[in-house]
């Protein structure tokens, strides 16, 4: 058990070395987010979602921690193992006697530390920029949901890498998967409404949905229920069947 | 029960392989010996891959017996690749990692794993370590899969068609590189089918071709089956060609010009013969004597006469 900690952790630290490495990667996976946060967030600043004394800001920048999380773990991971799949670094593992769980462990575990990264900045750039913070108290809710969030979505990340089928397409795949669903979410408009009631019930059933209500709440007091939690759940079980079930070595 | 125990380091008997209708593997039988380096020759299609990935565990035959150091590959995967290296006809590498930090990495994997400085002497790429992988030529990332497949220190090495689409220069450094390995006492089994590859690594041949194997041994084995023989040259002594001298008995000797040449399977004998004649004779030494064994390609192509095997990458 510690030779498999410790040889994932080895693992992530060569997958956090070569992220950084890659200076491009790195800096678009970070700016992206970040660029939204200020831009969108800008264009929000003075305002107050309708009938209540909240500024769109205070849901906007969680809506944002949401989206940052989805870009490190879903995004991210997604093609990157897709890529690796290609190449055949996979398969090259393969013929290795390193326990399976022990590599895929330490890309969840290089993941998580890419996602902190991203969250890091967004909610403490929401801070300065808007003045956004989580409420009293909430701090414990706000990483537990960030966590489960992470999680969720790396699981996910793996299970859309086991359809994607070249490399070219790893990165496209990912993000068109995810990003119209994000912006019917309300993602990057806290007061985004108008859908009709069908579109509107489906939307919620995704996680991207989910994530950005629970972090939301722990930002102001919003309409919060367990549904959400249970979503998130839902979809990581889902995720992770899938990616048992689906997930390849080689191309 | 350990790899040393039996007397091969790799055993295959009555290996079948079938895809759907398709077989690819018609009933294989070879050995590999401890320490040899063996190569499974053939033309693309033969069915050298499959051979080899059956042995490294990836595939379960249809039918057959086989053993790698002792143990049952598709039964013992992990215990296989701990003492065996493998390196893949195409195989990437992690983009951004640079050569020491990898090969570092892949230690890890192992119990008991070789020096980093020796790994990376072994495969030439010590100038290199700090280099990202993605930075390196074709030559230089083959050797890096040496490295890789020896962090282990494993007993045995497969390498599946090690320099083929390479130019001469990062052949030969290729080649280097494989014969430290067989240096440090490794048993390697190679496929190819370059057959100036074979002859140049190879203690050991077998011909593989349309799933069976054709043809096995050493190369003086292989070109005596297919009736090669040795030929010995020498200049014409001037007294031969004026007749002074009758010509050597019990020698089939072909005097063109000023060159005489005969074939022969036992070139000592013969040798022995013909030494004796030009002493009897005082021709001396006979100049320009010259003994040439026969080479693959000849012994192949008397076999075969089948295209499918390249001399050249070129």
């Amino acid at each position: 058990m510690t030779r498999t900690i410790r040889l994932a952790a080895r693992q992530a630290l060569l997958e956090q070395r070569s992220f950084w490495r890659s200076a491009e990667y790195a800096l678009f996976t970070l700016a992206f987010p970040l660029m939204i946060l200020l831009l969108i967030g800008a264009a929000n600043t003075g305002a107050h979602l309708p009938g209540t004394g909240i500024k769109n800001t205070t849901v906007f920048v969680p809506g944002i921690l949401a989206f940052g999380v989805i870009v490190a773990a879903y995004v991210n991971l997604g093609s990157k193992v897709a890529v690796l799949r290609h190449d055949g670094v996979l398969k090259r593992i393969r013929t290795t006697p390193l326990p399976p769980r022990a590599y895929i462990a330490g890309l969840l575990a290089s993941t998580v530390v890419t996602a902190i990264t991203i969250t890091a900045a967004t909610g403490l750039i929401g801070w300065l920029a808007f003045g956004a913070a989580p409420r009293r108290g909430q701090v414990p809710a706000l990483a537990g949901a960030l966590v489960l969030g992470t999680v969720c979505f790396a699981v996910l990340g793996l299970a859309v890498s086991a359809v994607i089928t070249s490399a070219e397409s790893a990165g496209p795949v990912a993000y068109a998967s995810f990003l119209p669903i994000a912006i019917i979410s309300g993602v990057f408009d806290p007061t985004f409404s108008g859908l009709p009631d069908w579109l509107s019930r489906l939307v919620a059933a995704f996680p991207v949905k989910s994530l950005a209500e629970v972090l939301q709440n722990t930002y102001a007091v919003r309409p919060f229920s367990a549904w959400d939690l249970a979503d998130l759940g839902a979809w990581t079980a889902a995720g992770a069947a899938f990616a048992v079930w689906r997930f390849r070595w080689h191309t | 029960m350990t790899g040393r125990a039996e007397d091969a380091a790799v055993q295959v008997a009555g290996l079948r392989m079938s895809f759907g209708s398709a077989e690819v593997l018609r009933g294989v039988d070879f050995d590999v010996r401890y320490g040899e380096v063996f190569c499974l020759l053939g033309p693309n299609g033969a069915g050298k891959t499959t051979t080899l990935e059956i042995l490294e565990g990836f595939r379960v035959p249809s039918a057959g017996r086989v053993r790698v150091l002792g143990l049952d590959p598709a039964a013992q995967p992990v215990k296989l690749r701990e003492r065996a290296g493998m390196v893949l006809q195409e195989c990437g590498f992690p983009r951004q990692a640079r050569v020491a930090e990898l090969i570092g990495l892949w230690r890890t994997y192992y119990r008991d794993p070789r020096p980093l400085g020796e790994l990376l002497e072994v495969v030439e790429l010590t100038e290199v370590r700090n280099v990202q992988v993605r930075k390196l030529s074709g030559g230089q990332r083959r050797r890096l899969d040496f490295a890789l497949a020896l962090a282990g220190d494993p007993d045995l090495i497969f390498l599946d068609e090690p320099t083929t689409g390479f130019d001469p220069e990062a052949r030969r450094r290729c080649w280097a590189a494989i014969e430290n390995l067989r240096g440090l006492g490794k048993t390697i089994l190679l496929t190819t089918h370059y057959l100036d590859e074979a002859e140049r690594l190879a203690d050991r041949i077998a011909i593989l071709r349309a799933g069976r194997i054709e043809l096995a041994g050493t190369l003086t084995e292989i070109a005596t089956r297919a009736g090669l023989a040795t030929r010995i040259s020498f200049t014409t002594p001037p007294a031969l060609l004026r007749r002074q001298v009758p010509p050597p008995d019990g020698i089939e000797l072909a005097c063109r010009g000023t060159a005489s040449v005969c074939h022969t399977p036992n070139a000592a004998g013969t040798l022995r013969l013909l030494l004796a004649w030009a002493a009897e004779h005082g021709l001396g030494d006979l100049d320009g004597l010259a003994v040439t064994a026969p080479r693959l390609e000849e012994a192949y192509l008397s076999l075969t006469a089948a295209p499918g095997l390249s001399r050249d990458p070129a």
